[in-house]
């Protein structure tokens, strides 16, 4: 056993596993996800979610896999199709990509490198990309629209969200997110959600712009726009599209989880489970998820001008005085840090 | 220029309320509730009763029924009495108005219960109540009976009313 | 719950600006070399209120220009009704604005009651107050999940809903139907209340002026972004509301207090008391509030209906026939989207010379034309929220 697991970890196998292990891990969340949405959507709406396929409905997201495999593929008669194919791809990658470096549990990282933070700021940008293609690629008046606000939101958005992880850096002296979750600390009032509380609400809200969700989902706009970028998409390509929406936010929702609420630490010392802490950071993230959906369903969305001015006007202002006013507390109460 | 405040976690309270609160839905084919005595669903006609009066066929505003009358001795009486050789009510048609239900002077053509109508083939759901079956495509005459002929004349004349309104000045 | 967030003196000022100011110049626009785009918020579409094609014609995300194209659920309402006896006409009324059948009803039996020159009794005119009422709560409080839906909200039209579904089921009770109702008749109502109704309605109106509160209006009223999306957008006038002809919640929401039931009273109005709701900001937000304030006004007048109620017979001794000599009549209700009108010619046969309906959805529809250029894409939806036109409506 022992010598077939060192031979697995070189480096032609480890690689191919890990690349397996993470894609599968992307597409069972993003299949989950569409599962978990429904239901919490149905249950706040005062009814059931799907509950026919499968005891109480979980086979759903099986039914709706089968489905799109057997949908067909429409492309407008005069798209680019490079580009109109290209583009699930350009946007499913990068959100799967990132998920090398998020550090489930203590030795649980499948790529540890130094810079994951540079790494996932960088990895991030190309999913604007990603959307613009598709929008321009189906050369159609509400996918032209939709890109054009979906390639400012994103754009727009990055810089708050980078703003505040620049708080998390200063505070743990590291771009690596195993250094970061090990400089939390195993008790809750030291994660970094506590100090740096206008960075991680900025964080969190521009995750949720990042991931084009309501109330910022003006990109896709379901009520005007109907689709936006994604509109002539249909079948797996929509499906790729789709589990590429939920993959970015289940990331959105780790990275918040590890940078800011401590990662696979435990919220008390006695409460550790040492090898088996991925449980916290599961728990951590499916709770952040489930704010995503709850906030999804509840709030109406924000038009572009009131996005943007919400962007630059409000949140970079804040994150950038806090930076200033977490500085002046390192310099200070240098002995505490 | 928004800011996340009081009433957005307000509606969020609401909804946290509501997603642990009772569902309001029923899960339709092993739950059907008790519909009201005065539902209207599918009709259906009691042959025995009808005398073919044709009255239903005359008022159905989306011309669903479609009756072939006959002349025939029923009772042995002697008479030759209207009788309903074919009778067809079109479900693809009917919008479940009653104004058969009420005209009908026998009360033989009535409202069930049922409301789940669906075919695989549209002659399915055109139901046949007599022996012979009548085409439920052709359109049945036209009931009317008093209507004027178009006489190339003018609009008729029409009478002065006060109407009633706040301001009678106008 | 009314007027808790209006706005202060300066915003109220600040936004009396028109939205038009905010396009180019076309001949900046020249010169600048830019074009508009030129799109259609087609017929298929999730948002549109049923069939509505706007044209439109786009410099970025501001609309320089929006027509509707209105017809795509044309059904020749008002010419079928030349060939169909008077009371077979009233199935038919129940489905021009599908949310507001029993006006619909009212507005077409209040017409030919005026041809035949009757008297209805009291009891049935009570009766079709309360069901009118109704009606107008079950139409008001979709209407917001509506515009909520529009904007981007998906759960308030569910709780919405819930409403309408309670009223559905007493509308079951009591007529045999949950949409086409087909009860207001010529002469009276089809049938009388079954003995359990009264304390039926009794209950859902007490309920819903308790829960009504915590139950939709928190999740809405207060939400900042729903302030933000809809004050201000849709800024009309009340020279121009008048102008164009506007009746009901989009007039009502400018200041000025024409509402039929007061100004043209009919059927038992005058004995019950209920006040005229208007608000002076004149946009979406002010529309939101003036049609709070009708469904509690509703829950009012229901109340007092269910105490006033007479006994007595339901419907007016008429012969077998319908048969009016020949003349107009003319009939008019209040319906929750403004005044519906109904125009009755005959020519002394069974069936009418000439139906003609004057629609609320229809006329109301002109603000789209007038009101939208200036305004960004996203704000079409909520000023449709303050339209809130039924396609039955506007297109008979």
């Amino acid at each position: 056993m022992g010598t077939v697991l060192q031979y697995l970890d070189q480096e032609p196998f480890r690689f191919l596993l890990s690349f397996g292990a993470v894609l599968f891990l992307v597409l069972n969340l993003a299949a989950v996800l569409t599962m978990a949405e429904r239901k919490v959507s149905g249950y706040i709406q005062l009814r059931y979610g799907p509950n026919r396929v499968g005891p109480r409905g979980l086979l759903q997201p099986a039914a709706d896999v089968f489905k799109l495999f057997t949908k067909e593929n429409v492309s407008p008669g005069r798209s680019d199709l490079w580009v109109f194919l290209g583009a699930p791809i350009a946007m499913f990658l990068p959100a799967a990509a990132v998920w090398l470096v998020i550090p489930f549990s203590p030795d649980a990282v499948i790529a540890n490198i130094n810079v994951a933070i540079l790494f996932f700021i960088a990895i991030t940008s190309i999913g604007a990309l990603g959307v613009v293609m598709a929008g321009y690629g189906s050369r159609s008046t509400f996918s032209l629209l939709g890109a054009l606000r979906g390639a400012a939101q994103m754009i727009s958005y990055e810089v708050p969200l980078i703003l505040s992880l620049l708080g998390v850096v200063m505070l743990s002296g590291s771009l690596s997110f195993v250094d970061v979750v090990a400089a939390q600390g195993d008790t809750f009032w030291t994660w970094y959600f506590l100090p740096l509380l206008p960075m991680f609400l900025t964080f969190y809200v521009s995750g949720i712009a990042e991931v084009k969700r309501v109330p910022f989902d003006l990109p896709e706009g379901e009520s005007e726009i109907v689709g936006g970028f994604m509109i002539e998409y249909s079948g797996m390509t929509w499906a790729l599209i789709q589990a590429a929406e939920f993959a970015s936010m289940g990331l959105m929702s780790a990275i918040t989880a590890t940078l800011f609420l401590g990662g696979w630490q435990p919220p008390l010392p006695f409460l550790d489970l040492g090898a088996f802490n991925w449980i916290w950071f599961g728990f951590k993230t499916a709770l952040i998820m489930f704010t995503f959906q709850w906030i999804r369903w509840s709030i109406p969305r924000l038009r572009m001008d009131q996005l943007m001015d919400l962007g630059w006007k409000v949140l970079v202002p804040i994150t950038l005085i806090y930076l200033l006013i977490v500085a002046a507390a390192m310099l200070i109460l240098q002995e505490v840090f | 220029m928004p800011q996340v405040g009081q009433g957005i976690l307000k509606g969020m309270g609401v909804t946290l309320k509501h997603l642990f609160g009772q569902k309001i839905t029923r899960q339709y084919p092993e739950y059907k509730r008790d519909l009201p005595e005065r539902s209207r669903g599918m009709l259906t006609v009691d042959m025995d009763r009808c005398i073919a009066c044709l009255q239903c066929m005359r008022i159905c505003p989306d011309h669903c029924i479609s009756i072939e009358q006959e002349k025939r001795d029923i009772d042995g009486s002697g008479k030759a009495k209207p009788y309903a050789v074919g009778f067809v009510i079109d479900d693809t048609r009917c919008m479940y108005c009653s104004l058969c239900v009420e005209v009908c002077p026998v009360n033989c053509i009535y409202h069930t219960e049922e409301f789940e109508a669906q075919a695989y083939n549209r002659l399915e759901l055109a139901r046949q109540f007599g022996e012979r079956p009548v085409d439920p495509t052709v359109d049945p005459k036209p009931a009317v009976k008093t209507k004027k002929k178009p006489t190339g004349k003018e609009a008729p004349k029409t009478v002065e009313r006060p109407r009633t309104g706040r301001d009678e000045a106008s | 719950m009314l007027g808790e967030q209006r706005p202060t003196e300066e915003e109220a000022s600040a936004l009396t600006e028109p939205a038009t100011s905010r396009l180019m110049r076309p001949d900046v626009r020249d010169e600048f070399g830019l074009e508009t785009i030129d799109m259609n918020m087609g017929p298929q579409h999730p948002a549109m209120h049923g069939l509505l094609r706007l044209i439109l014609e786009l410099d970025g995300e501001t609309v320089v220009r929006c027509d509707p194209v209105m017809g795509y659920l044309h059904r020749c309402q008002e010419k079928i009704a030349e060939n169909r006896m008077y009371p077979a006409v009233i199935p038919m009324t129940d489905r021009l604005d599908y949310f507001a059948n029993m006006h619909n009803e009212h507005g077409y039996v209040l017409a030919v009651e005026d041809l035949l020159d009757i008297e209805v009794p009291p009891r049935a005119e009570y009766i079709r107050v309360l069901m009118c009422e109704l009606m107008r709560l079950a139409s008001h409080i979709p209407s917001i999940g509506f515009l909520m839906l529009e904007l981007g909200a998906f759960t308030p039209i569910l709780y919405a809903f819930r409403e309408r579904e309670r009223v559905q089921s007493i509308f079951e009770a009591v007529t045999g139907a949950r949409m086409m109702f087909h009860y207001i008749r010529i002469g009276g109502v089809k049938a009388d209340l079954p003995p359990e109704i009264p304390e039926q309605i009794w209950k859902f109106v007490e309920n819903l002026e308790k829960n009504f509160k915590g139950d939709f209006v928190d999740l809405i009223e207060g939400n900042e972004i729903f302030i933000s999306r809809t004050r201000g957008v849709g800024q009309l006038t009340q020279e121009k509301a008048v102008e164009m002809g506007l009746t009901g919640p989009p007039l009502r929401c400018t200041g000025v207090d024409f509402d039929i039931r007061i100004d043209y009273p009919y059927s038992v109005y005058p004995e019950l008391t209920f006040d005229i709701v208007t608000d002076t900001a004149g946009d979406v937000e002010a529309s939101y509030r003036v049609r709070i304030g009708e469904c509690l006004q509703s829950i009012r007048i229901i109340k007092q209906c269910l105490e006033k109620i007479p006994e007595g017979a339901v419907m007016a001794e008429l012969g077998r026939r319908i048969r009016p000599a020949e003349g107009e009549g003319f009939g008019r209700v209040e319906s929750p989207r403004g005044e519906f009108a109904v125009h009755v010619v005959s020519d002394g046969s069974d069936t009418p010379y000439r139906v003609h309906y004057r629609d609320p959805s229809f006329v109301n529809m002109q603000l789209l034309q007038e009101i939208v250029p200036g305004h960004y894409l996203p704000d079409i939806m909520p000023i449709m929220g303050l339209v809130d036109p039924v396609s039955g409506g506007w297109d008979k």
